[in-house]
Protein backbone atom coordinates (compact mmCIF):
# COMPACT_ATOMS: atom_id res chain seq x y z
CA UNK A 1 0.00 0.00 0.00
CA UNK A 2 1.18 3.57 0.02
CA UNK A 3 3.58 5.67 1.93
CA UNK A 4 0.23 7.72 2.70
CA UNK A 5 -1.75 4.98 4.24
CA UNK A 6 1.13 3.54 6.44
CA UNK A 7 1.59 7.20 7.63
CA UNK A 8 -1.70 7.34 9.57
CA UNK A 9 -0.79 4.46 12.31
CA UNK A 10 0.33 7.31 14.73
CA UNK A 11 -3.47 9.17 14.19
CA UNK A 12 -5.16 6.04 13.83
CA UNK A 13 -3.46 4.60 17.69
CA UNK A 14 -4.75 7.69 19.11
CA UNK A 15 -8.10 7.61 17.46
CA UNK A 16 -7.29 10.68 15.69
CA UNK A 17 -8.56 9.68 12.61
CA UNK A 18 -12.03 10.50 11.17
CA UNK A 19 -14.62 7.64 10.66
CA UNK A 20 -13.82 7.35 7.07
CA UNK A 21 -9.96 7.20 7.37
CA UNK A 22 -10.40 4.92 10.46
CA UNK A 23 -12.39 2.13 8.30
CA UNK A 24 -9.55 2.57 5.46
CA UNK A 25 -6.68 2.35 7.93
CA UNK A 26 -8.39 -0.55 9.55
CA UNK A 27 -8.93 -2.43 6.33
CA UNK A 28 -5.47 -1.60 5.24
CA UNK A 29 -4.10 -3.13 8.72
CA UNK A 30 -5.77 -6.46 8.38
CA UNK A 31 -3.49 -7.09 5.84
CA UNK A 32 -0.30 -4.84 6.98
CA UNK A 33 1.66 -6.97 9.39
CA UNK A 34 4.33 -3.47 9.47
CA UNK A 35 0.92 -1.40 10.15
CA UNK A 36 -0.09 -4.02 12.72
CA UNK A 37 2.98 -3.83 14.88
CA UNK A 38 3.63 0.27 14.49
CA UNK A 39 -0.05 0.49 15.70
CA UNK A 40 0.33 -1.93 18.57
CA UNK A 41 3.58 -0.54 20.12
CA UNK A 42 2.66 3.45 19.03
CA UNK A 43 -0.76 2.68 20.91
CA UNK A 44 1.03 1.16 23.88
CA UNK A 45 2.91 4.25 24.39
CA UNK A 46 -0.05 6.57 24.18
CA UNK A 47 -1.70 4.66 26.58
CA UNK A 48 1.03 5.88 29.38
CA UNK A 49 -0.66 9.52 28.58
CA UNK A 50 -3.04 8.56 31.16
CA UNK A 51 -0.82 8.52 33.53
CA UNK A 52 -1.06 12.54 33.50
CA UNK A 53 -4.31 12.79 34.60
CA UNK A 54 -5.34 10.57 37.14
CA UNK A 55 -8.31 12.27 38.55
CA UNK A 56 -11.06 10.76 41.14
CA UNK A 57 -14.66 10.61 39.68
CA UNK A 58 -17.42 12.25 41.06
CA UNK A 59 -18.62 10.34 44.09
CA UNK A 60 -21.98 9.23 43.04
CA UNK A 61 -20.68 7.37 39.84
CA UNK A 62 -19.87 4.28 41.58
CA UNK A 63 -23.01 3.46 42.61
CA UNK A 64 -24.50 4.35 39.19
CA UNK A 65 -22.32 1.99 37.95
CA UNK A 66 -22.40 -0.86 40.16
CA UNK A 67 -26.41 -0.29 40.12
CA UNK A 68 -26.29 0.18 35.92
CA UNK A 69 -24.27 -4.00 35.88
CA UNK A 70 -27.32 -5.59 37.58
CA UNK A 71 -28.94 -5.08 34.48
CA UNK A 72 -26.58 -5.86 32.01
CA UNK A 73 -25.60 -9.26 31.54
CA UNK A 74 -22.01 -9.84 30.73
CA UNK A 75 -21.44 -11.01 27.28
CA UNK A 76 -19.92 -15.17 26.59
CA UNK A 77 -16.53 -15.37 25.99
CA UNK A 78 -15.69 -16.01 22.19
CA UNK A 79 -14.97 -19.40 21.36
CA UNK A 80 -11.38 -19.77 19.75
CA UNK A 81 -12.12 -20.43 16.19
CA UNK A 82 -15.53 -18.69 16.33
CA UNK A 83 -16.12 -16.43 13.78
CA UNK A 84 -17.62 -13.02 14.65
CA UNK A 85 -21.40 -12.91 14.52
CA UNK A 86 -21.79 -12.77 10.46
CA UNK A 87 -23.99 -9.62 10.62
CA UNK A 88 -21.06 -7.42 11.97
CA UNK A 89 -19.65 -7.78 8.56
CA UNK A 90 -21.95 -6.25 6.65
CA UNK A 91 -22.36 -3.37 9.14
CA UNK A 92 -20.43 0.39 8.51
CA UNK A 93 -17.46 -0.02 7.36
CA UNK A 94 -15.80 1.48 10.61
CA UNK A 95 -17.39 -1.17 12.10
CA UNK A 96 -16.23 -3.81 9.74
CA UNK A 97 -12.50 -4.42 10.53
CA UNK A 98 -11.67 -8.21 10.64
CA UNK A 99 -11.80 -9.05 13.88
CA UNK A 100 -8.39 -10.93 13.85
CA UNK A 101 -5.55 -9.21 11.32
CA UNK A 102 -4.05 -12.49 12.48
CA UNK A 103 -6.21 -13.99 10.00
CA UNK A 104 -5.88 -11.30 7.04
CA UNK A 105 -3.06 -12.84 5.26
CA UNK A 106 0.11 -15.13 4.88
CA UNK A 107 2.05 -12.36 5.60
CA UNK A 108 0.49 -12.46 9.89
CA UNK A 109 -0.13 -15.92 10.28
CA UNK A 110 -1.41 -16.16 14.33
CA UNK A 111 1.90 -18.34 15.15
CA UNK A 112 3.93 -15.20 13.71
CA UNK A 113 1.65 -12.84 15.55
CA UNK A 114 1.98 -15.36 18.38
CA UNK A 115 5.56 -15.85 18.26
CA UNK A 116 5.93 -11.77 18.88
CA UNK A 117 3.79 -11.43 21.14
CA UNK A 118 5.35 -13.77 23.07
CA UNK A 119 8.82 -12.28 22.12
CA UNK A 120 7.96 -8.99 23.39
CA UNK A 121 6.23 -10.37 26.90
CA UNK A 122 9.91 -12.38 27.04
CA UNK A 123 11.77 -9.15 26.11
CA UNK A 124 10.02 -7.12 28.69
CA UNK A 125 10.49 -9.32 31.83
CA UNK A 126 14.11 -8.57 31.37
CA UNK A 127 12.94 -4.78 31.12
CA UNK A 128 11.75 -1.78 33.37
CA UNK A 129 8.71 -2.10 35.19
CA UNK A 130 7.27 0.99 32.83
CA UNK A 131 8.91 -1.02 30.04
CA UNK A 132 6.35 -3.62 30.78
CA UNK A 133 3.58 -1.84 31.28
CA UNK A 134 3.96 -0.37 27.99
CA UNK A 135 4.80 -3.37 26.17
CA UNK A 136 1.64 -4.92 27.70
CA UNK A 137 -0.22 -2.59 26.77
CA UNK A 138 1.31 -3.01 22.94
CA UNK A 139 0.54 -6.58 23.10
CA UNK A 140 -2.76 -5.38 24.13
CA UNK A 141 -3.54 -3.29 21.18
CA UNK A 142 -2.91 -6.32 18.62
CA UNK A 143 -6.36 -7.10 19.62
CA UNK A 144 -7.32 -4.28 18.00
CA UNK A 145 -9.39 -5.47 15.47
CA UNK A 146 -11.38 -7.05 18.11
CA UNK A 147 -12.19 -3.80 19.68
CA UNK A 148 -13.47 -3.17 16.09
CA UNK A 149 -15.79 -5.78 16.92
CA UNK A 150 -16.54 -4.77 20.58
CA UNK A 151 -17.44 -1.15 19.42
CA UNK A 152 -19.99 -2.94 16.64
CA UNK A 153 -21.90 -4.56 19.84
CA UNK A 154 -21.76 -2.01 21.88
CA UNK A 155 -24.60 -0.37 19.15
CA UNK A 156 -27.56 -1.47 20.72
CA UNK A 157 -30.66 -0.45 20.28
CA UNK A 158 -30.32 3.04 19.99
CA UNK A 159 -27.88 2.38 16.91
CA UNK A 160 -28.94 5.51 14.28
CA UNK A 161 -29.01 4.12 10.64
CA UNK A 162 -26.12 2.45 9.27
CA UNK A 163 -24.02 4.63 6.68
CA UNK A 164 -25.45 1.71 4.13
CA UNK A 165 -29.21 2.36 5.65
CA UNK A 166 -28.92 5.80 4.86
CA UNK A 167 -27.55 5.33 1.35
CA UNK A 168 -30.10 2.48 0.52
CA UNK A 169 -32.80 4.99 1.68
CA UNK A 170 -31.60 8.24 0.24
CA UNK A 171 -34.42 9.98 -1.94
CA UNK A 172 -31.51 10.53 -4.70
CA UNK A 173 -30.21 6.72 -4.15
CA UNK A 174 -29.69 4.94 -7.67
CA UNK A 175 -29.36 1.49 -7.55
CA UNK A 176 -27.49 -0.22 -10.61
CA UNK A 177 -28.78 -3.24 -12.39
CA UNK A 178 -27.12 -6.57 -11.06
CA UNK A 179 -23.65 -7.65 -12.31
CA UNK A 180 -23.21 -11.29 -12.84
CA UNK A 181 -19.77 -11.84 -11.17
CA UNK A 182 -17.08 -14.01 -13.40
CA UNK A 183 -17.03 -16.12 -10.40
CA UNK A 184 -20.50 -16.61 -9.54
CA UNK A 185 -22.76 -14.56 -7.94
CA UNK A 186 -24.32 -10.98 -8.33
CA UNK A 187 -23.22 -6.98 -7.33
CA UNK A 188 -24.91 -4.16 -7.49
CA UNK A 189 -24.25 -0.21 -6.27
CA UNK A 190 -26.33 1.91 -4.85
CA UNK A 191 -25.48 5.48 -4.93
CA UNK A 192 -26.54 8.26 -3.31
CA UNK A 193 -24.97 11.75 -4.98
CA UNK A 194 -26.37 13.81 -2.07
CA UNK A 195 -25.03 11.51 1.07
CA UNK A 196 -21.76 11.54 -1.68
CA UNK A 197 -21.68 7.76 -0.63
CA UNK A 198 -22.13 4.47 -2.69
CA UNK A 199 -22.83 0.94 -1.58
CA UNK A 200 -21.87 -2.20 -2.71
CA UNK A 201 -24.06 -5.26 -2.55
CA UNK A 202 -23.07 -8.29 -3.40
CA UNK A 203 -24.98 -11.75 -3.32
CA UNK A 204 -23.16 -15.61 -3.13
CA UNK A 205 -19.96 -13.40 -3.64
CA UNK A 206 -17.34 -16.29 -3.75
CA UNK A 207 -14.30 -16.36 -1.98
CA UNK A 208 -11.38 -14.21 -3.33
CA UNK A 209 -8.67 -16.71 -4.56
CA UNK A 210 -6.11 -17.59 -2.09
CA UNK A 211 -3.59 -14.51 -0.95
CA UNK A 212 -6.62 -12.37 -3.13
CA UNK A 213 -8.96 -9.63 -1.63
CA UNK A 214 -11.91 -7.84 -3.21
CA UNK A 215 -11.09 -4.41 -3.74
CA UNK A 216 -13.45 -1.66 -4.64
CA UNK A 217 -12.71 1.46 -6.47
CA UNK A 218 -14.68 4.80 -7.51
CA UNK A 219 -13.29 6.33 -10.54
CA UNK A 220 -13.43 9.96 -10.07
CA UNK A 221 -14.31 12.07 -13.71
CA UNK A 222 -10.64 12.45 -15.11
CA UNK A 223 -11.11 8.41 -15.00
CA UNK A 224 -8.34 7.95 -12.35
CA UNK A 225 -8.96 4.91 -9.96
CA UNK A 226 -9.30 5.57 -6.16
CA UNK A 227 -9.36 2.80 -3.52
CA UNK A 228 -12.68 2.37 -2.19
CA UNK A 229 -11.76 -0.29 0.23
CA UNK A 230 -11.00 -4.20 0.48
CA UNK A 231 -13.64 -6.54 0.99
CA UNK A 232 -12.23 -10.00 2.24
CA UNK A 233 -15.93 -11.72 2.79
CA UNK A 234 -17.85 -14.03 0.44
CA UNK A 235 -21.23 -14.43 0.03
CA UNK A 236 -24.22 -11.98 0.93
CA UNK A 237 -22.26 -8.32 1.90
CA UNK A 238 -23.46 -5.03 1.92
CA UNK A 239 -19.95 -2.53 1.94
CA UNK A 240 -19.88 1.11 1.83
CA UNK A 241 -17.12 2.13 -1.11
CA UNK A 242 -14.77 4.57 1.07
CA UNK A 243 -14.42 8.47 -0.26
CA UNK A 244 -16.64 10.59 -1.48
CA UNK A 245 -19.38 9.01 -4.38
CA UNK A 246 -20.56 12.24 -5.37
CA UNK A 247 -18.50 13.51 -8.08
CA UNK A 248 -17.48 9.56 -9.13
CA UNK A 249 -18.64 8.26 -12.40
CA UNK A 250 -18.16 5.31 -11.82
CA UNK A 251 -17.29 2.28 -9.44
CA UNK A 252 -15.45 -1.09 -9.74
CA UNK A 253 -14.65 -4.48 -7.91
CA UNK A 254 -11.04 -6.14 -8.37
CA UNK A 255 -9.19 -8.75 -7.12
CA UNK A 256 -6.05 -8.16 -6.08
CA UNK A 257 -3.22 -9.20 -3.69
CA UNK A 258 -3.76 -9.45 -0.07
CA UNK A 259 -3.74 -6.26 1.75
CA UNK A 260 -4.85 -4.44 -1.94
CA UNK A 261 -3.30 -2.57 -4.63
CA UNK A 262 -2.53 1.09 -5.27
CA UNK A 263 -4.40 1.02 -8.33
CA UNK A 264 -6.25 -1.68 -10.28
CA UNK A 265 -3.74 -4.41 -11.43
CA UNK A 266 -6.64 -6.56 -13.15
CA UNK A 267 -9.33 -5.84 -15.44
CA UNK A 268 -12.33 -5.00 -12.74
CA UNK A 269 -14.84 -8.46 -12.18
CA UNK A 270 -17.51 -5.51 -11.97
CA UNK A 271 -17.88 -1.93 -13.63
CA UNK A 272 -20.63 0.13 -12.56
CA UNK A 273 -20.81 3.50 -14.54
CA UNK A 274 -22.84 5.97 -12.68
CA UNK A 275 -23.65 8.24 -15.67
CA UNK B 1 -2.03 0.42 45.81
CA UNK B 2 -0.45 0.11 42.30
CA UNK B 3 -2.29 -2.96 41.29
CA UNK B 4 -3.45 -0.92 37.90
CA UNK B 5 -0.73 0.98 37.83
CA UNK B 6 3.61 0.78 36.93
CA UNK B 7 4.64 -1.16 39.77
CA UNK B 8 6.93 1.32 41.91
CA UNK B 9 10.69 1.41 41.64
CA UNK B 10 12.09 -1.44 43.14
CA UNK B 11 9.63 -3.57 42.59
CA UNK B 12 11.45 -5.21 39.05
CA UNK B 13 8.83 -8.06 38.68
CA UNK B 14 6.62 -7.54 35.98
CA UNK B 15 4.51 -10.23 36.56
CA UNK B 16 3.44 -8.94 39.79
CA UNK B 17 0.75 -8.82 41.98
CA UNK B 18 -0.51 -5.89 39.75
CA UNK B 19 -1.32 -7.01 37.06
CA UNK B 20 -2.66 -10.34 37.55
CA UNK B 21 -5.09 -8.83 39.95
CA UNK B 22 -6.76 -6.84 37.65
CA UNK B 23 -7.05 -9.84 35.11
CA UNK B 24 -8.60 -11.88 38.16
CA UNK B 25 -11.29 -9.15 38.58
CA UNK B 26 -11.98 -9.04 34.88
CA UNK B 27 -12.39 -12.63 34.84
CA UNK B 28 -14.52 -12.68 38.00
CA UNK B 29 -16.30 -9.96 36.65
CA UNK B 30 -17.34 -11.99 33.51
CA UNK B 31 -18.62 -14.37 35.53
CA UNK B 32 -21.56 -12.27 37.13
CA UNK B 33 -19.02 -11.21 40.34
CA UNK B 34 -20.54 -7.82 40.91
CA UNK B 35 -18.42 -7.28 44.13
CA UNK B 36 -15.24 -8.11 42.05
CA UNK B 37 -15.93 -5.82 39.75
CA UNK B 38 -16.57 -3.28 42.48
CA UNK B 39 -13.30 -3.56 43.33
CA UNK B 40 -12.12 -3.35 39.94
CA UNK B 41 -14.08 0.43 39.54
CA UNK B 42 -12.11 1.32 43.07
CA UNK B 43 -8.87 0.26 41.16
CA UNK B 44 -9.31 1.75 38.00
CA UNK B 45 -11.45 4.77 38.08
CA UNK B 46 -9.10 7.47 39.10
CA UNK B 47 -6.84 6.71 35.77
CA UNK B 48 -10.30 5.94 33.52
CA UNK B 49 -12.14 8.75 34.23
CA UNK B 50 -9.28 10.94 34.69
CA UNK B 51 -8.55 10.21 30.91
CA UNK B 52 -11.86 10.76 29.74
CA UNK B 53 -12.44 14.19 32.01
CA UNK B 54 -9.35 15.55 29.94
CA UNK B 55 -10.64 14.15 26.68
CA UNK B 56 -14.50 15.23 27.52
CA UNK B 57 -13.76 18.31 29.98
CA UNK B 58 -17.21 18.96 30.90
CA UNK B 59 -17.94 16.86 33.69
CA UNK B 60 -21.24 15.89 33.14
CA UNK B 61 -21.01 14.78 29.62
CA UNK B 62 -17.19 12.83 31.09
CA UNK B 63 -19.34 11.19 33.86
CA UNK B 64 -21.88 9.91 31.25
CA UNK B 65 -19.31 9.02 29.11
CA UNK B 66 -17.56 7.15 32.28
CA UNK B 67 -20.33 5.20 33.33
CA UNK B 68 -20.71 3.80 29.83
CA UNK B 69 -17.36 2.49 29.97
CA UNK B 70 -17.50 0.59 32.77
CA UNK B 71 -20.47 -0.84 32.05
CA UNK B 72 -19.07 -1.61 28.67
CA UNK B 73 -16.03 -3.18 30.24
CA UNK B 74 -18.44 -5.01 32.53
CA UNK B 75 -19.88 -6.66 29.62
CA UNK B 76 -17.04 -7.15 27.47
CA UNK B 77 -14.84 -8.59 30.50
CA UNK B 78 -15.04 -11.97 29.01
CA UNK B 79 -14.02 -10.71 26.07
CA UNK B 80 -10.56 -9.67 27.73
CA UNK B 81 -7.60 -11.44 26.90
CA UNK B 82 -4.65 -11.74 28.87
CA UNK B 83 -2.90 -13.04 26.44
CA UNK B 84 -2.81 -9.95 24.15
CA UNK B 85 -1.90 -7.55 26.99
CA UNK B 86 -2.63 -6.15 30.15
CA UNK B 87 -6.09 -5.59 31.34
CA UNK B 88 -5.70 -1.46 32.10
CA UNK B 89 -4.41 -1.13 28.71
CA UNK B 90 -7.51 -2.92 27.09
CA UNK B 91 -10.20 -0.59 29.32
CA UNK B 92 -8.00 2.45 28.56
CA UNK B 93 -8.03 1.99 24.82
CA UNK B 94 -11.90 1.12 25.34
CA UNK B 95 -12.01 4.75 27.40
CA UNK B 96 -10.00 7.20 25.17
CA UNK B 97 -11.68 5.52 21.66
CA UNK B 98 -15.24 6.03 23.75
CA UNK B 99 -14.35 9.74 25.09
CA UNK B 100 -12.98 10.78 21.75
CA UNK B 101 -16.65 9.73 19.61
CA UNK B 102 -18.51 11.74 22.83
CA UNK B 103 -16.45 15.17 21.88
CA UNK B 104 -16.61 14.47 18.81
CA UNK B 105 -20.62 13.96 18.07
CA UNK B 106 -20.75 16.65 20.79
CA UNK B 107 -19.08 18.67 18.29
CA UNK B 108 -21.51 18.64 15.68
CA UNK B 109 -23.70 20.37 17.86
CA UNK B 110 -22.03 22.40 20.02
CA UNK B 111 -18.98 23.55 19.56
CA UNK B 112 -16.40 23.20 22.49
CA UNK B 113 -15.26 26.66 23.99
CA UNK B 114 -12.75 25.55 24.99
CA UNK B 115 -10.17 26.02 21.98
CA UNK B 116 -6.47 25.13 21.64
CA UNK B 117 -4.72 27.86 23.34
CA UNK B 118 -7.17 29.19 25.80
CA UNK B 119 -7.55 25.52 27.50
CA UNK B 120 -7.01 25.67 30.86
CA UNK B 121 -7.35 22.45 32.82
CA UNK B 122 -8.94 23.02 36.39
CA UNK B 123 -8.72 19.29 37.15
CA UNK B 124 -8.86 18.06 40.76
CA UNK B 125 -5.84 15.26 41.30
CA UNK B 126 -7.15 12.93 44.00
CA UNK B 127 -4.91 12.19 47.35
CA UNK B 128 -4.86 8.84 47.53
CA UNK B 129 -2.35 6.39 47.55
CA UNK B 130 -2.84 5.61 44.03
CA UNK B 131 -2.32 9.24 42.86
CA UNK B 132 0.52 8.95 44.42
CA UNK B 133 1.82 5.62 41.72
CA UNK B 134 0.56 7.77 39.60
CA UNK B 135 2.24 10.88 40.23
CA UNK B 136 5.62 8.27 39.42
CA UNK B 137 4.55 7.30 36.68
CA UNK B 138 3.45 10.61 35.35
CA UNK B 139 7.18 11.66 35.95
CA UNK B 140 8.19 9.15 34.03
CA UNK B 141 6.11 10.11 31.24
CA UNK B 142 7.07 14.20 31.78
CA UNK B 143 10.40 13.76 30.98
CA UNK B 144 9.26 11.15 28.20
CA UNK B 145 7.78 14.40 26.91
CA UNK B 146 10.44 16.24 27.11
CA UNK B 147 12.48 14.61 24.45
CA UNK B 148 9.86 15.33 21.95
CA UNK B 149 10.09 18.42 20.16
CA UNK B 150 7.65 20.98 20.60
CA UNK B 151 6.10 20.75 17.75
CA UNK B 152 5.93 17.00 18.24
CA UNK B 153 4.49 16.94 21.76
CA UNK B 154 1.81 19.93 20.79
CA UNK B 155 0.56 17.82 17.75
CA UNK B 156 0.55 14.66 19.99
CA UNK B 157 -1.58 16.25 22.97
CA UNK B 158 -4.12 17.98 20.98
CA UNK B 159 -4.48 14.24 19.30
CA UNK B 160 -4.10 12.22 22.37
CA UNK B 161 -5.27 14.42 24.89
CA UNK B 162 -8.19 16.61 23.35
CA UNK B 163 -9.08 14.34 21.35
CA UNK B 164 -8.76 16.56 18.10
CA UNK B 165 -8.36 14.64 14.43
CA UNK B 166 -4.97 15.11 12.58
CA UNK B 167 -6.99 17.20 10.24
CA UNK B 168 -8.70 19.50 13.12
CA UNK B 169 -4.77 19.46 14.73
CA UNK B 170 -2.92 20.58 11.16
CA UNK B 171 -5.40 23.22 11.33
CA UNK B 172 -5.79 24.75 14.50
CA UNK B 173 -1.65 24.69 14.02
CA UNK B 174 -1.94 26.05 10.16
CA UNK B 175 -0.13 22.99 9.31
CA UNK B 176 -0.16 22.02 5.63
CA UNK B 177 -2.33 18.58 5.70
CA UNK B 178 -0.60 15.58 6.70
CA UNK B 179 2.18 17.20 8.67
CA UNK B 180 0.40 16.92 11.68
CA UNK B 181 -0.29 12.82 10.94
CA UNK B 182 3.29 12.79 10.71
CA UNK B 183 4.07 15.12 13.75
CA UNK B 184 1.87 12.54 16.08
CA UNK B 185 3.71 9.39 14.36
CA UNK B 186 7.00 10.89 14.86
CA UNK B 187 5.95 12.51 18.75
CA UNK B 188 4.89 8.63 19.44
CA UNK B 189 7.68 6.68 18.00
CA UNK B 190 9.70 9.46 20.41
CA UNK B 191 8.18 8.57 23.22
CA UNK B 192 7.42 4.57 22.63
CA UNK B 193 11.54 4.62 22.57
CA UNK B 194 12.31 6.90 25.20
CA UNK B 195 10.01 4.47 27.37
CA UNK B 196 12.07 1.67 26.25
CA UNK B 197 9.51 -0.08 24.29
CA UNK B 198 10.93 -2.05 21.54
CA UNK B 199 8.85 -3.68 18.25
Amino acid sequence: MSDDIHALSGAYAVDALDDSERAQFEQHLAGCAACQAEVASLAAAATTLSSLSDTAPPPGLRAKVLQGITTVRPLPPLVSGDGEPGDISTREPALSAPPQPAAAGPETAPDELAARRGGRHAETRRGSPLRWLVAAATAAILAIGGFAVWRSTDSGSTTPPTVAEQVRSAPDAKTSSDVALPGGGTATVVRSPSLGKAVVITSDLPSAPAGKVYQLWLQDPSGHFTSAGLMDASGDQTVVLQGDAADAQAAGITIEPAGGSEQPTSNPIAFFSFA
Amino acid sequence: MSRFSVVPPGDTSPEGPARIDLERLLRRSAAGDEDAFAELYDAVSSRLYGMVRRVVRDPAQSEEVAQEVFLDIWRQSARFDPARGSALSWMLTIAHRKAVDRVRSAEASRQRDDRYGTSNQDVTHDSTSEAVVGRLDAERVHRALETLTGAQRQALELAYLSGYTHTEVATMLDLPLGTAKTRIRDGLIRLRDTLGVTS
